[in-house]
């Protein structure tokens, strides 16, 4: 069996006394309802830091099928981040609607699921911001950026998260190769 | 686990800062600015986004 993964350093940091895996319950959406029935969705507590500035705490969507963090233009004027000195520009096709994102390397803040402001998990990873985002204090968490940082199960029959360590994907499953 | 609820209902059109704890919406206003300033040094308080108008499209997936 052929079998490679690609590792990176693990920049992360921690200001937290509780271990993974932090578990967070879903959450209702106020974007969504189906058949006139509330949407859950893994939502998780993050803020976004840039030099001595940070935001508050926002609500980070987990997007599987999204490649990139994303979050509204508006977070990076807060952080005083100044677009026009931007790592690469590119056009996503996002709720069906097409857009122009702006990426950025900056600081991303994990917290906890009682969002407690002074406990978090710190990462550096290059957010998307756009302008005319749908929703300004939304953050989608996707491959790029998140779940390549942690390890991730949802579960919509437990309506909950987990969110381990990278590693630990690798730990419960061994390393997945190419089928032979 | 239970999911975290929110009465949304009489926030339509507005972005609204709800308790993580408790799923209640504690801050509310048509400009997430004023969102975001009111949200300014209360704990546990996360920026949820914008409770959309009841005939607005309904959001299948984001990514």
């Amino acid at each position: 069996m052929a079998a490679f993964r690609l590792r990176t350093s693990q920049s992360t940091s921690a200001l937290v006394d509780r271990p993974l895996p932090w578990l967070y319950a879903y959450r209702e959406d106020a974007q969504s309802t189906r058949l006139d029935g509330p949407v859950f969705r893994p939502f998780v507590p993050v803020s976004l830091a840039h030099a001595n500035r940070s935001t508050l705490l926002l609500s980070g969507l987990i997007d599987t099928g999204a490649d990139s963090i994303l979050a509204s233009n508006l977070l990076a004027d807060q952080l005083e981040i100044d677009l026009d000195d931007h790592d690469g520009e590119a056009t996503h096709a996002v709720g069906g609607r097409v857009i122009k994102a702006r990426y950025k390397t900056i600081g991303l803040r994990l917290h906890p699921s009682d969002a407690d402001e002074a406990r978090y998990i710190h990462w550096e990873a290059q957010v998307g911001f756009i302008e005319g985002w749908h929703s300004d204090g939304l953050v989608l968490l996707g491959s790029v950026g998140f779940l390549d940082r942690f390890t991730v199960t949802a579960s919509r029959f437990a309506q909950a998260v987990a969110v381990e360590g990278r590693e630990t994907f690798d730990d419960r499953f061994g390393v997945v190769g190419l089928p032979e | 686990m239970k999911p975290i609820r929110t009465d949304f209902r009489g926030y339509e059109g507005q972005y609204v800062a709800v308790d993580a704890r408790t799923g209640d919406v504690v801050i509310a206003d048509k400009d997430p600015r004023v969102v975001f300033e009111k949200a300014k040094g209360r704990n546990h308080v996360v920026v949820h986004g914008r409770v959309p108008l009841a005939d607005e499209p309904i959001y299948v997936g984001l990514g």
